[in-house]
């Protein structure tokens, strides 16, 4: 096995120049666990789904690994892959997905649904909230979803967002208000009660 | 989010979904998720490799040099012989200006055709 001291270039060259299955299987183990958490958050929880995606995603990488051209980091182009194979797949399950519902009545609906859960005291309370984040974020559309887990959950900039999402940066940040406004509106039970 | 919005903790000024998406994000990043097999199974589903070994690589070019070493002794010789040939046949056999403008259209018609039916071939 590699070790921890080779960087991702170094593996990656490796991977390249020898063929080398190893040092692709050391750069899986580094990332498996920050792509599966990103691909959880994109399918709300889903963790057998994520796991899925996330095997396609180092397949792909695998396969498309001579087109990396180190413009940007290798995690963050493996978000890239992943966002691109959950978007791809939420597309063919469209019909399952509860994320394209934009109406007011559904949203103040799931606001009074999430309220319930979250009542709790501290001791629960960081299962509660991931929860019920794990419930809103499937309020929001496929794009606003994807800039809040990029922006959020892996912590890219607005630059690095809009290049795993391939749009402007401009749209992230659309994304990513509009977004705001669904969560604040599902999770409204979490709202310190001055706001409210 | 790393951005001016972002804080590793909640501030009182601090948005308050702000606060919740970080005070997740900070139990995500606690919780690594252990590979399991996942890297094996990763690993098993990668296609076959396709690439050329190592060895085969040197192989082919030894052999392109040998051939091409080959043909620049050779060569010499027979392209002599073809130059001399031909001229020699065209001495004996003056050829008129006519014959000479037929036998370029044909030469370019005949390029122009092989060229079609190759592009047509690859379509």
């Amino acid at each position: 096995m590699a070790s921890s001291a080779v960087s991702d270039a170094q593996l990656i060259a490796r991977a390249l120049v020898g063929d080398d299955r190893r040092a692709f299987a050391e750069l899986v183990r580094r990332h498996q666990s920050t792509v599966r958490a990103c691909l959880r958050k994109l399918t709300a929880g889903n963790h057998a789904l994520a796991d899925d995606l996330a095997q396609e995603t180092f397949v792909l990488a695998w396969r498309n690994l001579k087109s990396f051209r180190q413009e940007a980091r290798f995690s963050t182009w493996l978000y890239r892959i992943a966002t691109n194979c959950w978007l791809a797949d939420a597309r063919k399950r469209k019909e399952e997905l509860l994320g394209d519902r934009d109406d007011a009545v559904a949203d103040e609906d799931r606001a009074d649904a999430f309220g319930g859960a979250s009542a709790h005291g501290d001791h629960a309370r960081g299962a509660t909230l991931k929860l019920d984040l794990e419930r809103a974020m499937a309020v929001l559309t496929e794009g606003e979803r994807a800039a809040i887990v990029q922006c959020y959950h892996n912590d890219l900039t607005h630059e690095e967002a809009a290049y795993v999402l391939d749009c402007p940066v401009g749209t992230v940040k659309t994304h990513v208000l509009r977004g705001k406004q669904k969560l604040k509106l599902a999770l409204a039970a979490w709202a310190p009660e001055e706001s409210r | 989010m790393n951005d001016d919005t972002q804080s590793a903790v909640a501030t009182p000024g601090e948005d308050w979904l702000d606060g919740l998406l970080h005070a997740d994000v900070r139990d995500g990043r606690s919780s690594y998720i252990a590979d399991q097999g996942f890297t094996a199974r990763v690993m098993q589903a990668l296609p076959v490799s396709l690439a050329l070994p190592a060895w085969r690589k040197p192989a082919i070019v030894a052999l392109w040099g040998v051939a091409l070493a080959g043909a620049a002794l050779a060569l010499p010789g027979a392209a002599l012989d073809v130059v001399r040939e031909t001229y020699r046949l065209l001495g004996a056999h003056p050829v008129s200006l006519s014959g000479m403008a037929g036998a370029i259209v044909f030469a370019g018609a005949l390029s122009w055709s092989a060229a079609a039916y190759a592009l047509r071939a690859s379509d």
